[in-house]
């Protein structure tokens, strides 16, 4: 690295007032309570897990994040690796629980090789094996002697899971499957942990007994020598390459040329072959295999807030320290005005600040919904259970409540991941020129986490499923033999009030503007039924209708859980009045800005009317923008992340951004290492050094 | 390994198949589009000349450039960029020819600002002597040179720069001094490691009259400054001067910070065509019209209001390709049977990609006419007319702020339009991304400098209600007044019928212009609102009234037009109403509330968007080719011609990444990482 720079570049301070001094200034101007509202958002359980984790992880040298920018991809991968096979250690040794592991892989703060080994393929195993296979696989896998992924995604199809290439065909002589690949497009791709470091796969494969197709099935294939690690024969398998972000995973592809497996490498809890009359059994709950992809994308939209939350304590401190022009309106010699204070910023940053909150308090709700679901599946899934007596609602609920998630988790999975992710640009744009710098901590994170808008299912994609499931209740409230669930409510509520119409105050009443966001999503419900089932469009010109139709949806139930959290007993005993009361100025400044960029569709629906409108966009928000502004410092701090693992020169939480930018660019950037030969008829890029070969 | 790979196939129909039948759908011809688009300034010519005396250079591939380090990736740009300067001695090439190989290869050079700022700004703002001195030893290529605004502290707010150049009258010296660290230079290109000589934009410091020994500063202005040694390329004593470290992209350019402690410049270094200093006396002269100091500015914005076109229109070109041979899921309609669905078939696909075709179009339009007004502008000040430049100054701002916002917000539409592997390097869409994602904030931030637009409306909207009934100066004023002289008539309009008339949809943008101006004024002048609470209703207006010049110099192109082909003619308009009705369904609400649009068309706009996407995809692929983006350009698997996606995607996946050749130990007990190399993983802690 450069030598320290001299005497006279350390005694420069940045010009005042300093940003140490302006973040004090902006906590001084906040009563908000901190401590007790980051205890409500994350418990206080998890924050001293955090504090503990940190003080362990930090110190370590291999853990360093200075040169994670600036090294190649091949270079990146090797530290990953590394720095997966500490985290390992350290878990073995420190005796960490689960929890304690991801919260220092959240830490480190980037994908590792062994990520999709710790998630995907042991919750696969755990979910999807017989106790035989626990024991053949699961055990292993939970020791990391046999080190797997989770092999769906193929080069041709992503969404289309039934559209998979890959096939199993069952041979009855020998009891074995034959894993195929029969075109280039079959190629698995994007598995993550597979490219260089797994060695086992569950694969999803085209299932074929006697020359019939029973569908994509899971199966567990070697794919490396446990040994060598070099790939077993007839597998060709490999990493595919640099990519936005997520870097530091190794993304693989891999085909195979008729592989055999015994027969107890099908994944067998929900669908078996026997092995003695060849016959397929039938999954008994078959909604159950997407219990997995629902509680992925339950964790997307609790993530979701966090991910903002990382964007706009960034932002948001930098806009605190950054001063830039005065005041047009301001007396001569004012000085700069803080970039915060600026309404334009304030426009951009703060409804942010109110959404994390919102995505926030929404995936704790889902998370509840889930497990709900999860036990109740459990109960009817054991006999004798039914008899407990239960209410009307829940013996019908098993199946209803399963739509009702299945269709909650995509639509909200779509809308809290693109939250999140434009979300984040925003925030690196608010921060101007400077936001450019890898040194912002914005980019890097933003890179990793955009795969989540497409993974898991296509955001565009989901969004047909919502709509389906909304228009069947539609109809079911028609007939009249609808669930007397939320949604099923919302619809009849708006059927039973059409003809007198809506007149929501919402500039007044919080439950009025719920339930003006429940009106709009009822009445584009019934607009589309009306285009499916009188006028008989097609399903495919509908597409738009329908991504707005769930967009709609899951913006009211966005509103809605954010509405239920900040009126529900358990903040009311956490909070002070005060703080309490900016809640709910957030939850209105949510609400009236996703009102007035989507005032179009509340205009036409009759949900609001224009008076209503102009009188949001012009004064309802700016009016909560001020109410926001001198409490925006403490309401990021109580997100509390640490600085570690923000790795921000912006977001630091002392404000030392012009000092820290400058110590990372003359000290921790390796190509001022290098001395350059600037002139074109110099073959030598490098001064005094021969021109080399290798690039 | 085993060889069983290199026999598969893509699954059928393939790609190659995929695209021939898109292009026989199409009566387009591309050659007469491309034509239209791009002959008249010679771009085709010229790419079509210079595109194989690049492809020839090894140098130039660019199969694995993605997996370099920082340091790595950055010697090859510099590499490159002197290979390039080369070849223009080799060729004979123009500026133009040298810019078009520039392009192709697509790297942001090292020497950018040495081929751009530096050389512009000693050609405008130098005096005869001063240019007569340096200019030949930057032609020559002597001294490699770059521009230094911007400080760590400040970027917009240019009057708020820090650092100082105060004259020593004992010496007739100017001392460059950075008084705090905030002072520093930074992101300042080609400084980082590449220049020896500098501009560098500083406060101008000179002695009250009467009393020497207190300064006043003169706000910023320019010197030229020497920042290296010419022979051992070190820094100077009293320079501090390095590369600002990793950034979202730009990745070949090093972006500088610099310091100076008490470091002297002769007289001769302060650029004084339009200021000056009298070395004799230190008495300050300064320029009769201020605004002449930001021609160059005006230039870089109107420069990429019309590259934006090309830049979006790569992205296009790709998602339009790739979505067209990527196929998923059977129609839902259609009972399972028959192969799957081309993904561009499907709506919620076209209503992302589609928009952002048409809006190539207009961007393009737009792009030329605002050429136009630059040269325009640029002859009335030679003359010493400088009544066109205020205009110039904000239709540039507009558009550099909506039209960079448009192109970087479509690539990153068009890249999760890919799906999965838009995230792939192979999409070609990544390095474009991060390189072009600093516009929105450079050259003035967008959401800054709108607020220029809204200055200069709300200045003419005074003037307009002040004397609505004498003849507007220019365009803009005759609207506003006659707008104004309708106002408060009885019989409001119902809207203009902007789905029967291409004309009144430009009319019903023009009128939401006006009335949003309107607005402004009247929160501003009339009820003395302050300027801060209006910034984001100001944003809009801006935004507002850019979208206008949009729609409107599209309308005015194609209606003026009088070579194109019937056939040609008639889908450019459909891509125009796509672009005009698809901003406005977008911005509905306002439109209606300005009373441009009833509210009956407003609800009939989704459909008729869809229509119109129905009517263009058949062309999708044929228009897209037409603007003539070379494989090597695009340098994607997704978006190549000939459709061959997946092998690409394969072949790069397997035979160009390093990351393949290299086995991994996955063990955690074990140290060791790559697989037989025994190294204990202290090679990886050696190097932190």
């Amino acid at each position: 690295m450069p030598s320290p720079p001299p005497d006279w570049v350390k005694a420069l301070k940045p010009s005042g007032p300093q940003g140490s001094e302006l973040l004090a200034e902006e906590r001084a101007q906040s009563n908000v309570n901190v401590e007790k509202l980051s205890e409500l958002l994350h418990t206080k359980e998890a924050l001293q897990r955090t504090q503990k984790i940190l003080a362990i992880v930090q110190p370590e040298k291999v853990f360093d994040k200075s040169q994670n920018h600036s090294l190649g991809r091949v270079e990146r991968l090797q530290r990953s690796l590394a720095k997966a096979k500490r985290l390992q250690q350290l878990a073995e040794q420190e005796k960490w629980t689960t929890e304690e592991l991801h919260t220092a892989n959240d830490l480190i703060g980037e994908p590792t090789p062994y990520g999709l080994h710790a998630t995907m393929f042991l919750v696969t195993l755990r979910e999807q094996g017989t106790p035989e296979q626990h024991k053949l696989f699961l055990e292993r896998a939970e020791k990391y002697e046999i080190i797997g992924c989770y092999a769906q995604t193929e080069l041709g199809h992503g969404s289309n899971v039934r559209g998979l290439e890959t096939t199993a065909t069952w041979n009855p002589d020998d009891k074995t499957f034959t894993i195929t690949s029969p075109t280039l497009t079959a190629s698995k791709w994007w598995i993550g942990s597979l490219g260089r470091t797994a060695n086992h796969a569950v694969v999803m494969a085209q299932l074929f007994i006697g020359g019939k197709n029973f569908g994509p099935h899971p199966f567990v294939v070697q794919v490396r020598d446990l040994k060598t690690h070099q790939p077993l024969e007839n597998v060709y398998v490999g990493d595919i390459g640099p990519k936005f972000g997520y870097n530091t995973m190794d993304n693989g592809f891999l085909l195979f040329n008729n592989v055999k497996v015994p027969h107890v490498n099908m994944l067998a809890r929900f669908s078996s072959i026997d092995k003695e009359t060849n016959k397929y059994a039938r999954p008994a709950v078959p909604s159950l295999v997407y219990g997995t992809l629902t509680w992925v994308r339950s964790n997307i939209v609790l993530q979701a807030g966090g991910v903002l939350a990382r964007g706009v304590t960034i932002a948001t401190r930098y806009a605190a320290v950054r001063r830039q022009f005065q005041d047009r309106d301001a007396e001569p010699h004012a000085g700069e005005n803080q970039v915060l204070n600026y309404k334009m910023v304030q426009i951009r940053l703060l409804p942010l600040l109110a959404s994390m909150y919102a995505l926030h308090f929404t995936g704790r709700g889902m998370m509840r919904l889930y497990q709900e679901n999860q036990k109740r599946m459990k109960a009817a899934a054991s006999p004798g259970q039914d008899s407990r007596g239960a209410g009307p609602e829940e013996l019908r609920a098993g199946a209803d409540l399963l739509a009702d998630l299945h269709a909650t988790s995509c639509g909200l999975k779509a809308l809290a991941s693109t939250t999140a992710g434009e979300g984040l640009e925003v925030c690196r744009r608010a921060c101007g020129g400077h936001g450019y710098s890898s040194y912002s901590g914005i980019g890097p994170w933003y890179s990793d986490y955009l795969p989540t808008l497409t993974w898991e299912g296509d955001n565009y994609m989901l969004t047909q499923q919502v709509a389906r499931y909304l228009l069947k209740s539609a109809r079911a409230v028609l007939s009249g033999k609808a669930a007397d669930n939320d949604t099923a409510r919302i619809l009849r509520n708006y059927l039973n009030r059409r003809e007198k119409g809506a007149s929501f105050d919402v500039l007044e009443e919080d439950a009025d503007i719920v339930a003006a966001f429940a009106w709009r999503t009822a009445h584009l419900t019934f607009e589309a039924l009306k285009h499916r089932d009188a006028e008989k469009r097609s399903w495919n010109s509908l597409l738009v209708d329908f991504w707005r139709l769930s967009t709609a949806h899951s913006q009211y139930l966005v509103v809605k859980n954010f509405h239920d959290a900040v009126t529900s007993p358990e903040l009311s005993s956490a909070l002070d009045q005060d703080t309490k009361s900016l809640m709910h100025s957030l939850f209105r400044l949510f609400a009236l800005h996703t009102l007035e960029r989507e005032a179009a569709e509340f205009f036409s629906s009759g949900a609001v009317t224009v008076r209503q409108i102009t009188l949001t966009r012009t004064t309802a928000v700016m009016k909560l923008l001020d109410e926001v502004r001198p409490h925006a410092i403490r309401l990021v701090d109580a997100w509390a992340i640490p600085d570690w693992q923000l790795d921000s020169s912006l977001g630091r939480s002392d404000g030392k951004v012009y000092e820290d930018l400058f110590r990372r660019a003359s000290q921790e950037n390796p190509v001022n290492d290098l001395v350059f030969d600037p002139y074109p008829w110099n073959n030598n890029v490098l001064k005094n050094e021969p021109a080399k070969s290798k690039l | 390994m085993p060889d069983f790979a290199d026999k598969l196939r893509p699954s059928q129909p393939d790609g190659p198949t995929t695209l021939a039948r898109e292009r026989e759908q199409s009566s387009i011809s591309t050659e007469e589009l491309g034509k239209h688009l791009l002959s008249s300034d010679g771009f085709l010519e010229r790419q079509a000349r210079i595109l194989p005396i690049v492809l020839r250079e090894p140098l130039l591939a660019k199969d694995k450039q993605q997996n370099l380090s920082r340091p790595e990736r950055f010697k090859l740009g510099l590499a490159r960029a002197k290979l390039l300067r080369r070849l223009v001695d080799q060729h004979q090439w123009n500026h133009e020819d040298h810019k078009m190989a520039e392009y192709l290869v697509s790297d942001v050079s090292p020497y950018f600002l040495h081929l751009e700022m530096f050389v512009t700004t000693i050609r405008e703002q130098a005096n005869e002597a001063q240019r007569a001195h340096w200019m030949p030893l930057i032609e020559s290529w002597k001294i490699v040179g770059a521009y230094a605004q911007t400080e760590l502290g400040h970027g917009s707010n240019v009057r708020g720069l820090e650092l100082e150049a105060r004259w020593d009258p004992r010496t007739s010296e100017f001392v460059l001094h950075s008084p705090t660290l905030t002072a520093s230079k930074w992101w300042n290109g080609s400084l980082g490691r590449i220049a020896n000589h500098t501009i560098v934009v500083a406060q101008l410091l000179l002695p009250k009259a009467g009393s020497p020994d207190q300064f006043v500063s003169h706000g910023p202005h320019p010197f030229i400054v020497q920042v290296r040694d010419m022979d051992t390329h070190q820094p100077l004593d009293g320079v501090i001067v390095g590369d600002i470290g990793p950034k979202y992209g730009y990745i070949t350019m090093d972006n500088a910070y610099m310091l100076f402690n008490n470091f002297r410049i002769p007289h001769s270094a302060m650029l004084s065509r339009y200021s000056s200093v009298d070395p004799k006396t230190g008495t300050y002269s300064k320029p009769a019209q201020p605004a002449v100091v930001y021609g160059s500015l005006t230039y870089v914005r109107a420069q990429i209001v019309h590259h934006a076109r090309l830049v979006l229109a790569r992205a296009v070109t790709v998602a339009v390709r790739y979505t067209a041979v990527r196929r998923q899921f059977t129609d839902r309609d259609s009972n399972g049977t028959g192969p799957e669905m081309s993904v561009l078939d499907y709506p919620t696909v076209q209503i992302r990609i589609l928009p952002l075709l048409a809006t190539t179009f207009a961007l393009h339009y737009t792009g030329l006419a605002m050429r136009r007004v630059y040269e325009n502008a640029r002859q009335d000040v030679e003359r010493g007319d400088f009544r066109s430049l205020a205009h110039m100054h904000s239709m540039s701002s507009g558009l550099k702020s909506l039209c960079t916002m448009l192109a970087a917000d479509g690539i990153e539409t068009c890249r999760r339009a890919l799906g999965g592997h838009g995230f792939g390097g192979g999409s070609g869409l990544i390095e474009l991304n991060n390189d072009y994602l600093s516009k929105p904030t450079v050259e003035g931030d967008n959401w800054m400098i709108t607020q220029q637009v809204a200055s200069y409306l709300i200045k003419k909207m005074t003037a307009a209600v002040e004397a609505p009934d004498t003849p507007g100066a220019d365009e803009t004023e005759t609207r506003f007044k006659l707008y104004i002289q309708n106002r408060g008539g009885v019989s409001r309009q119902p809207g203009y019928r902007v789905l029967e008339s291409d004309q009144e949809i430009a009319k019903a943008f023009e009128l939401r212009a006006t009335v949003l101006a309107y607005d402004a004024y009247e929160q501003r002048v009339v009820k003395k609102r302050s300027w801060n609470s209006l910034l984001v209703q100001l944003h809009k207006l801006s935004k507002a009234q850019s979208q206008s010049i949009l729609v409107s110099k599209f309308f005015e192109a194609l209606s003026t037009d009088i070579n194109l082909s019937s056939s040609l003619k008639a889908i450019l308009w459909d891509l125009y109403r796509l672009f005009a009705l698809y901003t406005m369904e977008n911005e509905g609400y306002d439109f209606f509330r300005c009373g441009a649009v009833s509210q009956s068309d407003l609800d009939t706009l989704p459909t008729r968007v869809q229509d119109l996407m129905a009517q263009i995809r058949p062309h999708a692929v044929k228009l897209v080719d037409s603007w003539m983006i070379p494989d090597y350009l695009l340098d994607s698997a997704l978006g190549r011609y000939d459709g061959r996606v997946y092998e690409d995607l394969f072949n790069r996946a397997h035979r160009l990444n390093p990351l393949n050749q290299m086995t991994f130990n996955p063990n955690y007990w074990e140290q060791e990482i790559v697989k037989g190399s025994g190294d204990d993983g202290s090679d990886i802690l050696s190097k932190l």
